[in-house]
């Protein structure tokens, strides 16, 4: 707990993000949901690009969850969101969407998971 | 809600996993972060979000980290199944107050788990009113802070008033033995589930 108080921005440092948004707190698509797999496509983004961009794009080099980015990014998942949001209208990254984020899964996979809970 | 899902297929950067999420939810201090950490291959994640709609009211709870600011923040944590298949564990940030949060965990969740603390077994109504209310199915781990449980898991579920087929379980949220069943007990419920269903 107290980790998380010193390692944790104060508010006014959740404001600064904010303004690398333009203000903006809605991303611009509805797919980033907080287990959505984010990707990197190599090269796309042109280099002078803002610092947090580049490095929303080096984390996502392997898939990372759009919770993941936020958190290794130290961004709010607001803003987090809407710069992944611009980041793939450009191209830059593509987003995967969960198989089982609109429905559950099978029973052949829901005993393949409790299989594998088991052996963890 | 149907219909409308999509998979896109990349051949960037190999497979790309599917995701589940299971929530994890209870009063504060009812071992929600401790339980994320216990099955997480990561060290524990967390990220928070700044609220903007929140009026803050009167808080009973001492030690809310959110208590005097507008930043919610979320424990997560992280357990590869496969290569194809990885789990999201994701505490509850504070209260209901923060229900736009709540609303979004519970989309797409696969279940949920309620952490009961048996000093204070009213603090997990909130959060078994909501996922009854959501269709989340939910199990109920009483989490044994006296190292020996003084109270019976049929105690529990008659005090909690949670209906038969809900499992209602005991751990200790610091034992990554116990936290894993807890988890297998959610997955084998929403199986029992799916399997009603069809
Ligand atoms: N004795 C005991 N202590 C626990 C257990 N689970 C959590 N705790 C402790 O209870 C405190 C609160 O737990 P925490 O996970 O932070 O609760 P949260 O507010 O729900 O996230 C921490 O000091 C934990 O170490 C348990 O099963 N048994
Ligand atoms: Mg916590």
């Amino acid at each position: 707990m107290s980790a998380h108080d010193e390692e944790w921005p104060p508010d006014a440092d959740l404001m600064r993000p904010y303004s690398l948004t333009g203000g903006r707190t809605r991303p611009s698509r509805t797919d980033l949901a907080l287990t959505a797999q984010v990707v990197s496509v190599p090269g796309s983004l042109p280099s002078g690009a803002d610092p947090e961009l580049e490095l929303i794009v080096s984390l996502c080099v392997h898939p990372l969850s759009v919770a993941e980015v936020a958190s290794r990014a130290g961004l709010p998942l607001g803003v987090t969101r809407v710069l992944l949001a611009d980041l793939a209208d450009r191209g830059c990254v593509v987003v995967h969407t969960s198989s089982w984020e609109y429905r559950r899964p099978d029973t052949a996979t829901l005993r393949s998971v409790l299989e594998r809970i088991r052996e963890l | 809600m149907d219909g409308t899902w999509t998979v896109t297929e990349s051949t960037l950067a190999g497979p790309v996993p599917d995701t589940l999420k299971i929530v994890v939810a209870g009063g504060f201090g009812a071992g929600k972060t401790t339980l994320v950490a216990s099955l997480s291959e990561t060290e524990a994640l967390h990220t928070e979000e700044r609220m903007t709609s929140i009026s803050v009211g009167v808080d009973d709870l001492e030690g809310v980290e959110d208590k005097t600011t507008t930043t919610v923040a979320l424990d997560f944590g992280r357990i590869t199944l496969d290569p194809t298949t990885v789990v999201y564990l994701f505490g509850t940030p504070g209260q209901r107050r923060f229900s736009y949060m709540w609303e979004e965990l519970v989309q797409g969740a696969l279940g949920a788990v309620v952490l009961a603390d048996t000093r204070r077994l009213a603090d997990s109504f909130d959060s078994i009113d909501f996922f009854e209310s959501r269709a989340v199915p939910f199990v109920v781990a009483v989490n044994c802070f006296d190292g020996h449980s003084t109270h019976r898991p049929e105690d529990v579920r008659t005090a909690l008033d949670v209906s038969q087929h809900v499992p209602v379980l005991l751990c200790d949220a610091r034992r990554r033995d116990s936290a894993k069943e807890v988890l297998a007990q959610l997955v084998s419920l929403v199986l029992r589930l799916a399997q009603a269903d069809t």
